[in-house]
Protein backbone atom coordinates (compact mmCIF):
# COMPACT_ATOMS: atom_id res chain seq x y z
CA UNK A 1 0.00 0.00 0.00
CA UNK A 2 1.42 3.41 -0.80
CA UNK A 3 -0.56 5.62 1.23
CA UNK A 4 0.47 9.08 -0.27
CA UNK A 5 0.27 10.23 -3.40
CA UNK A 6 -3.38 8.92 -3.74
CA UNK A 7 -4.57 12.12 -1.77
CA UNK A 8 -6.07 10.23 1.01
CA UNK A 9 -4.80 12.10 4.05
CA UNK A 10 -2.31 11.07 6.43
CA UNK A 11 -4.73 11.89 9.46
CA UNK A 12 -8.46 12.56 9.49
CA UNK A 13 -10.52 13.68 12.63
CA UNK A 14 -14.45 13.71 11.62
CA UNK A 15 -17.02 15.23 14.40
CA UNK A 16 -14.57 14.14 17.50
CA UNK A 17 -16.01 14.77 20.97
CA UNK A 18 -13.95 14.00 23.84
CA UNK A 19 -14.67 14.82 27.68
CA UNK A 20 -12.62 13.33 30.55
CA UNK A 21 -15.47 13.51 32.84
CA UNK A 22 -18.83 13.31 31.84
CA UNK A 23 -20.46 15.84 29.27
CA UNK A 24 -17.20 17.84 30.46
CA UNK A 25 -16.29 18.58 26.65
CA UNK A 26 -12.47 19.24 26.36
CA UNK A 27 -12.88 18.35 22.23
CA UNK A 28 -16.05 19.89 20.77
CA UNK A 29 -16.80 18.83 17.10
CA UNK A 30 -13.08 18.78 16.15
CA UNK A 31 -12.94 18.31 12.62
CA UNK A 32 -9.09 18.40 10.33
CA UNK A 33 -7.37 16.82 7.91
CA UNK A 34 -3.54 16.35 8.18
CA UNK A 35 -2.19 16.15 4.37
CA UNK A 36 0.68 12.96 3.86
CA UNK A 37 4.19 14.14 3.46
CA UNK A 38 3.57 17.19 4.96
CA UNK A 39 4.27 18.42 8.62
CA UNK A 40 1.12 20.46 10.76
CA UNK A 41 1.68 22.53 13.59
CA UNK A 42 -1.36 22.33 16.24
CA UNK A 43 -1.23 25.81 18.02
CA UNK A 44 -3.61 27.23 21.20
CA UNK A 45 -3.16 28.83 23.90
CA UNK A 46 -2.18 26.24 27.44
CA UNK A 47 -5.18 24.54 28.70
CA UNK A 48 -7.61 24.52 25.32
CA UNK A 49 -7.46 20.50 24.43
CA UNK A 50 -3.94 20.50 21.89
CA UNK A 51 -2.87 17.54 24.56
CA UNK A 52 -5.90 15.59 24.35
CA UNK A 53 -6.57 16.30 20.71
CA UNK A 54 -3.12 14.62 20.12
CA UNK A 55 -3.98 11.60 22.35
CA UNK A 56 -7.03 11.27 20.77
CA UNK A 57 -5.72 11.63 17.27
CA UNK A 58 -2.88 8.99 18.59
CA UNK A 59 -4.96 6.28 19.84
CA UNK A 60 -4.18 6.63 23.10
CA UNK A 61 -7.83 7.96 23.86
CA UNK A 62 -10.88 6.85 22.25
CA UNK A 63 -13.23 9.66 21.12
CA UNK A 64 -17.09 9.72 22.97
CA UNK A 65 -18.21 10.27 19.14
CA UNK A 66 -17.00 10.76 15.84
CA UNK A 67 -14.02 9.11 14.24
CA UNK A 68 -9.82 9.68 13.58
CA UNK A 69 -8.57 7.47 10.41
CA UNK A 70 -4.97 7.24 9.49
CA UNK A 71 -4.97 6.67 5.84
CA UNK A 72 -8.31 5.56 5.98
CA UNK A 73 -8.32 3.19 8.38
CA UNK A 74 -10.06 4.15 11.89
CA UNK A 75 -7.14 3.64 14.79
CA UNK A 76 -9.70 2.71 17.31
CA UNK A 77 -10.07 -1.03 15.30
CA UNK A 78 -6.65 -1.19 14.74
CA UNK A 79 -4.60 -3.72 16.49
CA UNK A 80 -1.79 -2.98 18.84
CA UNK A 81 0.97 -3.82 16.46
CA UNK A 82 -0.98 -2.42 13.22
CA UNK A 83 -1.25 0.87 15.12
CA UNK A 84 2.97 1.20 15.61
CA UNK A 85 3.51 0.75 12.35
CA UNK A 86 1.30 3.33 11.12
CA UNK A 87 1.69 6.14 14.34
CA UNK A 88 4.13 6.77 16.40
CA UNK A 89 3.71 9.12 19.67
CA UNK A 90 6.10 11.17 21.80
CA UNK A 91 4.96 13.21 24.87
CA UNK A 92 5.30 16.08 26.37
CA UNK A 93 7.66 14.64 28.83
CA UNK A 94 9.24 12.34 26.36
CA UNK A 95 8.53 8.78 27.74
CA UNK A 96 11.72 8.01 28.03
CA UNK A 97 13.35 5.11 30.38
CA UNK A 98 15.38 6.92 32.84
CA UNK A 99 17.62 4.12 34.00
CA UNK A 100 18.33 2.86 30.19
CA UNK A 101 21.06 4.06 28.16
CA UNK A 102 19.96 6.28 25.02
CA UNK A 103 20.35 2.98 22.66
CA UNK A 104 18.43 0.78 24.81
CA UNK A 105 15.61 3.34 25.00
CA UNK A 106 15.60 3.90 20.93
CA UNK A 107 15.61 0.34 20.44
CA UNK A 108 12.46 0.06 22.03
CA UNK A 109 11.47 1.51 18.80
CA UNK A 110 11.42 -1.60 17.50
CA UNK A 111 9.84 -3.98 20.12
CA UNK A 112 6.92 -4.15 18.02
CA UNK A 113 8.71 -6.40 15.52
CA UNK A 114 10.20 -8.49 18.01
CA UNK A 115 8.99 -11.74 19.88
CA UNK A 116 8.65 -11.76 23.87
CA UNK A 117 11.61 -14.25 23.89
CA UNK A 118 13.85 -12.31 22.61
CA UNK A 119 13.01 -9.50 24.12
CA UNK A 120 13.05 -10.63 27.50
CA UNK A 121 17.07 -12.01 27.04
CA UNK A 122 17.53 -7.88 25.10
CA UNK A 123 18.20 -9.86 22.02
CA UNK A 124 17.95 -7.19 18.88
CA UNK A 125 18.59 -8.46 15.96
CA UNK A 126 22.08 -7.13 14.39
CA UNK A 127 20.06 -5.15 11.56
CA UNK A 128 17.76 -3.51 14.37
CA UNK A 129 20.71 -2.65 16.57
CA UNK A 130 22.18 -1.18 13.08
CA UNK A 131 19.32 1.00 12.35
CA UNK A 132 19.04 2.39 16.15
CA UNK A 133 22.92 3.21 15.77
CA UNK A 134 22.10 5.12 12.66
CA UNK A 135 18.70 6.93 13.98
CA UNK A 136 21.44 8.32 16.80
CA UNK A 137 23.47 9.26 14.33
CA UNK A 138 20.67 11.22 12.43
CA UNK A 139 19.74 13.01 15.17
CA UNK A 140 23.44 13.84 16.04
CA UNK A 141 23.56 12.50 19.53
CA UNK A 142 25.31 8.84 18.71
CA UNK A 143 28.59 9.76 21.02
CA UNK A 144 26.31 9.24 24.14
CA UNK A 145 24.04 6.32 22.93
CA UNK A 146 26.05 4.43 26.29
CA UNK A 147 24.78 6.82 28.60
CA UNK A 148 21.83 6.37 31.09
CA UNK A 149 18.63 8.87 29.99
CA UNK A 150 18.86 10.83 33.48
CA UNK A 151 22.49 11.49 32.71
CA UNK A 152 20.63 13.90 29.41
CA UNK A 153 20.02 17.56 28.97
CA UNK A 154 16.42 18.15 27.99
CA UNK A 155 17.70 19.09 24.29
CA UNK A 156 19.26 15.53 24.38
CA UNK A 157 16.50 13.58 25.65
CA UNK A 158 14.46 15.13 22.92
CA UNK A 159 16.70 13.72 20.32
CA UNK A 160 16.42 10.26 22.13
CA UNK A 161 13.34 10.54 22.07
CA UNK A 162 12.55 11.30 18.54
CA UNK A 163 15.54 8.78 17.55
CA UNK A 164 13.06 5.92 19.09
CA UNK A 165 9.82 6.83 17.16
CA UNK A 166 12.24 7.02 13.74
CA UNK A 167 12.85 3.56 15.01
CA UNK A 168 9.50 2.14 15.29
CA UNK A 169 8.95 3.17 11.49
CA UNK A 170 6.06 4.98 11.45
CA UNK A 171 4.09 6.68 8.71
CA UNK A 172 3.16 9.23 10.90
CA UNK A 173 4.81 11.07 14.22
CA UNK A 174 2.63 12.86 17.18
CA UNK A 175 4.53 15.25 19.40
CA UNK A 176 3.13 17.06 22.14
CA UNK A 177 4.81 20.42 22.64
CA UNK A 178 8.15 18.96 21.37
CA UNK A 179 11.13 21.12 21.98
CA UNK A 180 8.84 23.39 23.46
CA UNK A 181 11.31 24.32 26.70
CA UNK A 182 14.84 24.15 25.14
CA UNK A 183 16.13 27.65 23.67
CA UNK A 184 15.00 28.69 20.54
CA UNK A 185 18.47 28.65 18.71
CA UNK A 186 19.08 24.60 20.43
CA UNK A 187 14.99 23.77 19.24
CA UNK A 188 15.72 24.61 15.64
CA UNK A 189 18.49 22.86 14.80
CA UNK A 190 16.90 19.48 16.29
CA UNK A 191 13.28 20.70 14.65
CA UNK A 192 15.74 20.47 11.28
CA UNK A 193 17.04 17.83 12.04
CA UNK A 194 13.55 15.97 11.85
CA UNK A 195 12.82 17.57 8.97
CA UNK A 196 15.60 15.99 7.27
CA UNK A 197 14.85 12.41 9.20
CA UNK A 198 11.09 12.92 7.62
CA UNK A 199 12.03 13.57 4.07
CA UNK A 200 13.94 10.50 3.92
CA UNK A 201 11.70 7.99 6.02
CA UNK A 202 8.23 9.85 4.18
CA UNK A 203 7.10 10.25 7.67
CA UNK A 204 4.31 13.19 8.48
CA UNK A 205 4.56 14.99 11.42
CA UNK A 206 1.79 16.31 13.82
CA UNK A 207 3.31 18.65 16.40
CA UNK A 208 1.90 20.61 18.94
CA UNK A 209 3.39 23.93 19.51
CA UNK A 210 3.25 27.32 21.77
CA UNK A 211 5.89 29.14 19.85
CA UNK A 212 5.40 30.96 16.98
CA UNK A 213 8.67 31.26 15.09
CA UNK A 214 9.14 27.60 15.54
CA UNK A 215 5.48 26.93 13.79
CA UNK A 216 6.75 28.99 10.96
CA UNK A 217 10.24 27.36 10.57
CA UNK A 218 8.56 23.93 11.06
CA UNK A 219 4.92 23.13 10.12
CA UNK A 220 3.49 23.61 6.42
CA UNK A 221 0.44 23.42 7.55
CA UNK A 222 -1.01 25.18 10.76
CA UNK A 223 -3.97 24.42 12.35
CA UNK A 224 -5.48 26.35 15.83
CA UNK A 225 -7.46 25.05 18.82
CA UNK A 226 -9.14 27.20 20.75
CA UNK A 227 -11.16 26.15 23.96
CA UNK A 228 -11.32 22.81 22.50
CA UNK A 229 -12.66 23.79 19.35
CA UNK A 230 -11.03 24.43 16.05
CA UNK A 231 -10.38 28.06 15.18
CA UNK A 232 -11.69 28.23 11.49
CA UNK A 233 -10.47 29.88 8.75
CA UNK A 234 -6.73 29.39 10.93
CA UNK A 235 -5.74 26.88 8.34
CA UNK A 236 -2.12 28.40 6.31
CA UNK A 237 1.53 29.40 6.63
CA UNK A 238 0.54 32.57 5.30
CA UNK A 239 -2.12 34.04 8.76
CA UNK A 240 1.40 34.07 10.60
CA UNK A 241 2.75 36.23 8.97
CA UNK A 242 0.10 38.87 10.31
CA UNK A 243 0.42 40.71 13.57
CA UNK A 244 -2.64 39.33 14.81
CA UNK A 245 -2.49 35.79 14.46
CA UNK A 246 -0.53 36.20 18.18
CA UNK A 247 -3.54 38.25 19.24
CA UNK A 248 -5.99 35.01 17.69
CA UNK A 249 -3.89 33.14 20.04
CA UNK B 1 -5.46 26.09 63.18
CA UNK B 2 -7.22 24.07 65.37
CA UNK B 3 -6.40 20.64 63.61
CA UNK B 4 -3.04 20.92 64.31
CA UNK B 5 -3.32 21.05 67.63
CA UNK B 6 -6.31 18.54 68.03
CA UNK B 7 -4.32 15.60 66.40
CA UNK B 8 -1.29 15.88 68.71
CA UNK B 9 -3.75 16.28 72.06
CA UNK B 10 -5.96 13.34 70.86
CA UNK B 11 -2.92 10.89 70.04
CA UNK B 12 -0.99 11.50 73.30
CA UNK B 13 -4.32 11.09 75.42
CA UNK B 14 -5.05 7.63 73.40
CA UNK B 15 -0.92 6.96 74.05
CA UNK B 16 -1.90 7.46 77.71
CA UNK B 17 -5.14 5.53 77.97
CA UNK B 18 -3.78 2.58 76.16
CA UNK B 19 -0.15 2.61 78.24
CA UNK B 20 -2.46 2.63 81.79
CA UNK B 21 -4.44 -0.23 80.48
CA UNK B 22 -1.42 -2.19 79.43
CA UNK B 23 0.07 -1.59 83.03
CA UNK B 24 3.09 0.85 82.20
CA UNK B 25 1.71 3.21 85.56
CA UNK B 26 2.15 0.32 87.83
CA UNK B 27 5.27 1.46 89.63
CA UNK B 28 6.03 -0.94 91.91
CA UNK B 29 5.59 -3.29 89.21
CA UNK B 30 8.29 -1.35 87.02
CA UNK B 31 10.62 -0.97 89.95
CA UNK B 32 10.96 -4.88 90.37
CA UNK B 33 11.43 -5.09 86.43
CA UNK B 34 14.00 -2.91 86.47
CA UNK B 35 15.79 -4.30 89.61
CA UNK B 36 15.31 -7.82 87.44
CA UNK B 37 16.85 -6.40 84.56
CA UNK B 38 19.88 -5.28 86.91
CA UNK B 39 20.49 -9.14 87.97
CA UNK B 40 20.05 -10.28 85.02
CA UNK B 41 22.58 -8.10 83.36
CA UNK B 42 25.16 -9.02 85.52
CA UNK B 43 24.44 -12.76 85.53
CA UNK B 44 25.17 -12.33 81.38
CA UNK B 45 28.84 -10.81 81.98
CA UNK B 46 31.06 -11.73 80.91
CA UNK B 47 30.01 -13.51 77.93
CA UNK B 48 31.03 -16.77 77.73
CA UNK B 49 33.19 -16.91 74.29
CA UNK B 50 33.92 -20.77 74.77
CA UNK B 51 31.28 -21.80 73.24
CA UNK B 52 31.57 -19.99 69.81
CA UNK B 53 33.27 -23.49 68.53
CA UNK B 54 30.06 -25.24 68.93
CA UNK B 55 27.64 -22.72 67.68
CA UNK B 56 29.38 -21.78 64.66
CA UNK B 57 27.91 -23.99 62.66
CA UNK B 58 24.38 -22.80 63.73
CA UNK B 59 24.95 -19.25 63.06
CA UNK B 60 26.26 -20.01 59.36
CA UNK B 61 22.87 -22.26 59.23
CA UNK B 62 21.00 -19.06 60.30
CA UNK B 63 22.72 -16.62 57.59
CA UNK B 64 21.72 -19.76 55.09
CA UNK B 65 18.59 -19.62 55.82
CA UNK B 66 18.13 -16.21 55.48
CA UNK B 67 19.95 -15.77 52.30
CA UNK B 68 18.10 -18.22 50.42
CA UNK B 69 14.90 -17.73 51.56
CA UNK B 70 15.25 -13.85 51.04
CA UNK B 71 16.27 -14.72 47.42
CA UNK B 72 13.19 -17.70 46.98
CA UNK B 73 10.79 -15.06 48.30
CA UNK B 74 11.98 -12.67 45.92
CA UNK B 75 12.09 -14.47 42.77
CA UNK B 76 8.25 -15.93 43.44
CA UNK B 77 7.00 -11.83 44.67
CA UNK B 78 8.16 -10.91 41.29
CA UNK B 79 5.61 -12.50 38.84
CA UNK B 80 2.63 -12.13 42.10
CA UNK B 81 3.35 -8.18 42.15
CA UNK B 82 3.56 -8.14 37.92
CA UNK B 83 -0.16 -9.28 38.14
CA UNK B 84 -0.90 -7.42 40.97
CA UNK B 85 -0.40 -4.16 38.94
CA UNK B 86 -3.49 -2.60 38.10
CA UNK B 87 -2.25 -0.59 35.25
CA UNK B 88 -1.21 -3.93 33.35
CA UNK B 89 -4.04 -6.54 34.04
CA UNK B 90 -7.86 -6.17 34.43
CA UNK B 91 -9.09 -5.88 38.12
CA UNK B 92 -10.08 -9.29 38.23
CA UNK B 93 -6.50 -10.60 37.91
CA UNK B 94 -4.63 -7.90 39.69
CA UNK B 95 -7.57 -8.49 42.59
CA UNK B 96 -6.67 -12.34 42.69
CA UNK B 97 -2.84 -12.07 43.08
CA UNK B 98 -3.26 -8.58 45.68
CA UNK B 99 -5.81 -11.66 47.97
CA UNK B 100 -2.82 -14.07 47.44
CA UNK B 101 -0.54 -11.87 48.87
CA UNK B 102 -2.36 -10.28 51.34
CA UNK B 103 -3.27 -13.76 52.65
CA UNK B 104 0.71 -14.97 52.52
CA UNK B 105 1.12 -11.68 54.50
CA UNK B 106 -1.42 -12.45 57.06
CA UNK B 107 0.44 -15.30 58.95
CA UNK B 108 3.63 -14.52 60.51
CA UNK B 109 7.05 -15.68 60.27
CA UNK B 110 7.31 -17.97 62.97
CA UNK B 111 3.66 -18.84 62.22
CA UNK B 112 4.91 -20.21 58.49
CA UNK B 113 8.25 -21.75 60.32
CA UNK B 114 5.63 -23.92 62.18
CA UNK B 115 3.51 -24.76 58.94
CA UNK B 116 6.68 -25.96 57.33
CA UNK B 117 8.38 -27.81 59.86
CA UNK B 118 4.86 -29.85 59.66
CA UNK B 119 5.04 -29.98 55.86
CA UNK B 120 8.81 -30.92 55.73
CA UNK B 121 10.28 -31.98 59.16
CA UNK B 122 12.40 -30.73 61.65
CA UNK B 123 15.53 -28.35 59.89
CA UNK B 124 16.96 -25.38 58.41
CA UNK B 125 14.60 -26.03 55.26
CA UNK B 126 11.33 -25.50 57.12
CA UNK B 127 13.19 -22.23 57.86
CA UNK B 128 14.24 -21.12 54.51
CA UNK B 129 10.56 -22.17 53.20
CA UNK B 130 9.21 -20.47 56.30
CA UNK B 131 11.62 -17.31 55.48
CA UNK B 132 10.25 -17.41 51.33
CA UNK B 133 6.93 -17.67 52.65
CA UNK B 134 6.70 -14.32 54.75
CA UNK B 135 9.13 -12.65 51.78
CA UNK B 136 6.88 -13.15 49.22
CA UNK B 137 3.77 -11.50 50.94
CA UNK B 138 5.65 -8.96 52.43
CA UNK B 139 7.56 -7.92 48.51
CA UNK B 140 4.60 -8.85 46.52
CA UNK B 141 2.68 -5.93 48.23
CA UNK B 142 5.61 -3.22 47.98
CA UNK B 143 6.54 -4.57 44.36
CA UNK B 144 2.61 -4.15 43.23
CA UNK B 145 2.56 -0.50 44.81
CA UNK B 146 5.88 0.31 43.51
CA UNK B 147 5.29 -0.78 39.80
CA UNK B 148 1.72 1.03 39.85
CA UNK B 149 3.41 4.07 40.15
CA UNK B 150 5.49 3.57 37.00
CA UNK B 151 5.21 7.07 35.21
CA UNK B 152 1.69 6.68 32.89
CA UNK B 153 3.73 8.51 30.19
CA UNK B 154 6.16 6.38 29.69
CA UNK B 155 3.92 3.19 29.63
CA UNK B 156 1.83 5.35 27.01
CA UNK B 157 4.95 5.73 25.23
CA UNK B 158 6.16 2.49 25.21
CA UNK B 159 3.03 0.79 24.64
CA UNK B 160 3.08 2.85 21.17
CA UNK B 161 5.95 1.57 19.70
CA UNK B 162 3.84 -2.04 19.94
CA UNK B 163 5.39 -3.32 23.01
CA UNK B 164 3.57 -6.73 24.58
CA UNK B 165 2.56 -6.66 28.14
CA UNK B 166 5.69 -9.18 28.93
CA UNK B 167 8.04 -6.19 27.18
CA UNK B 168 6.63 -3.53 29.46
CA UNK B 169 7.58 -5.24 32.59
CA UNK B 170 11.05 -5.94 30.75
CA UNK B 171 12.19 -2.45 29.43
CA UNK B 172 9.70 0.16 31.00
CA UNK B 173 8.65 -1.32 34.72
CA UNK B 174 11.43 -2.95 36.14
CA UNK B 175 14.44 -0.50 34.87
CA UNK B 176 11.97 2.51 36.16
CA UNK B 177 11.85 0.73 39.89
CA UNK B 178 15.28 -0.86 40.17
CA UNK B 179 16.72 1.17 42.43
CA UNK B 180 13.81 0.96 44.97
CA UNK B 181 13.45 -2.85 44.00
CA UNK B 182 16.80 -3.57 45.03
CA UNK B 183 16.69 -1.30 48.14
CA UNK B 184 13.89 -3.47 49.29
CA UNK B 185 15.20 -6.42 48.98
CA UNK B 186 18.27 -5.43 51.01
CA UNK B 187 15.98 -4.23 53.65
CA UNK B 188 14.06 -7.54 53.20
CA UNK B 189 17.34 -9.68 53.98
CA UNK B 190 18.39 -7.46 56.79
CA UNK B 191 14.87 -7.92 58.17
CA UNK B 192 14.98 -11.64 57.87
CA UNK B 193 18.42 -12.41 59.37
CA UNK B 194 16.77 -11.21 62.49
CA UNK B 195 13.72 -12.98 62.53
CA UNK B 196 15.51 -16.30 61.57
CA UNK B 197 17.51 -16.15 64.62
CA UNK B 198 14.15 -16.89 66.64
CA UNK B 199 13.18 -19.82 64.07
CA UNK B 200 14.89 -22.61 65.83
CA UNK B 201 12.45 -22.03 68.86
CA UNK B 202 10.03 -24.23 66.72
CA UNK B 203 12.74 -26.70 65.07
CA UNK B 204 13.06 -24.99 62.01
CA UNK B 205 17.46 -24.56 62.43
CA UNK B 206 19.46 -21.99 63.14
CA UNK B 207 20.80 -19.98 66.17
CA UNK B 208 17.02 -20.09 67.95
CA UNK B 209 17.65 -23.60 69.04
CA UNK B 210 20.70 -22.84 70.64
CA UNK B 211 19.49 -19.69 72.27
CA UNK B 212 16.17 -21.31 73.43
CA UNK B 213 18.48 -24.25 75.09
CA UNK B 214 20.47 -21.58 77.17
CA UNK B 215 17.33 -20.18 77.91
CA UNK B 216 15.50 -22.48 79.51
CA UNK B 217 18.79 -23.79 81.48
CA UNK B 218 18.96 -20.13 82.63
CA UNK B 219 22.70 -19.93 81.45
CA UNK B 220 23.06 -16.42 80.57
CA UNK B 221 26.30 -15.90 79.80
CA UNK B 222 26.14 -18.22 77.13
CA UNK B 223 23.23 -16.60 75.28
CA UNK B 224 24.94 -13.28 75.52
CA UNK B 225 27.29 -14.46 73.13
CA UNK B 226 24.59 -15.65 71.20
CA UNK B 227 23.01 -12.54 70.97
CA UNK B 228 26.14 -10.49 70.53
CA UNK B 229 26.80 -12.51 67.15
CA UNK B 230 23.64 -11.94 65.90
CA UNK B 231 24.55 -8.21 66.51
CA UNK B 232 27.78 -8.69 64.80
CA UNK B 233 26.05 -10.60 61.50
CA UNK B 234 23.39 -7.73 61.57
CA UNK B 235 26.30 -5.15 61.60
CA UNK B 236 27.88 -7.02 58.79
CA UNK B 237 24.74 -7.21 56.51
CA UNK B 238 24.15 -3.72 56.89
CA UNK B 239 27.66 -2.94 55.99
CA UNK B 240 27.38 -4.92 52.90
CA UNK B 241 24.07 -3.31 51.93
CA UNK B 242 25.84 -0.38 52.24
CA UNK B 243 28.05 -1.54 49.42
CA UNK B 244 25.71 -2.62 47.35
CA UNK B 245 22.96 0.27 47.74
CA UNK B 246 26.37 2.64 47.04
CA UNK B 247 27.57 0.87 43.89
CA UNK B 248 24.12 -1.06 42.27
CA UNK B 249 21.95 2.15 42.76
CA UNK B 250 21.43 4.61 40.07
CA UNK B 251 21.91 8.38 41.26
CA UNK B 252 19.26 9.10 39.13
CA UNK B 253 18.20 12.37 40.54
CA UNK B 254 17.08 13.72 37.43
CA UNK B 255 13.34 14.69 36.46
Amino acid sequence: MTPTGDGTPAVQADRVWFAYRNRDWVLRDVSLSVPAGKHTVIMGPSGTGKTTLLRVLGAILKPADGRVSVFGETVHELDPRRLSALVGYVPQQLGLVRNLSALDNVLMGSLGRIGDAKAMLALFPREELGRAEAALEMMGIAYKRSEPVFRLSGGERQRVAIARTLLQHPRIVIADEFASDLDLALASEILTRIRRAAEKENITFIMSMHRIGLARQFGDNVLALKHGEMVPGFIGNEILETPRAEETL
Amino acid sequence: MRLSLALPLTTGLFLLAVLAHLGFFDLERLARGMRNLGILGSEMLPPDVGILPTVGAALWETVEMSFAGTLLGFLASLPLSILSTRRLFSSWISGIARFIAAGIRTIPVLLWAIIFVILVGLGPLAGTLGIAAYTVGYLAKIYADLFEGTDPEIMEAVRSTGASKLQLVRFVILPEAANAVLAQVLFMLEYNIRASSVLGFVGAGGLGFVIQIYLQSLDYQRLATILLLVLVIVLVMDGISAWLRKHFLLSAQAS
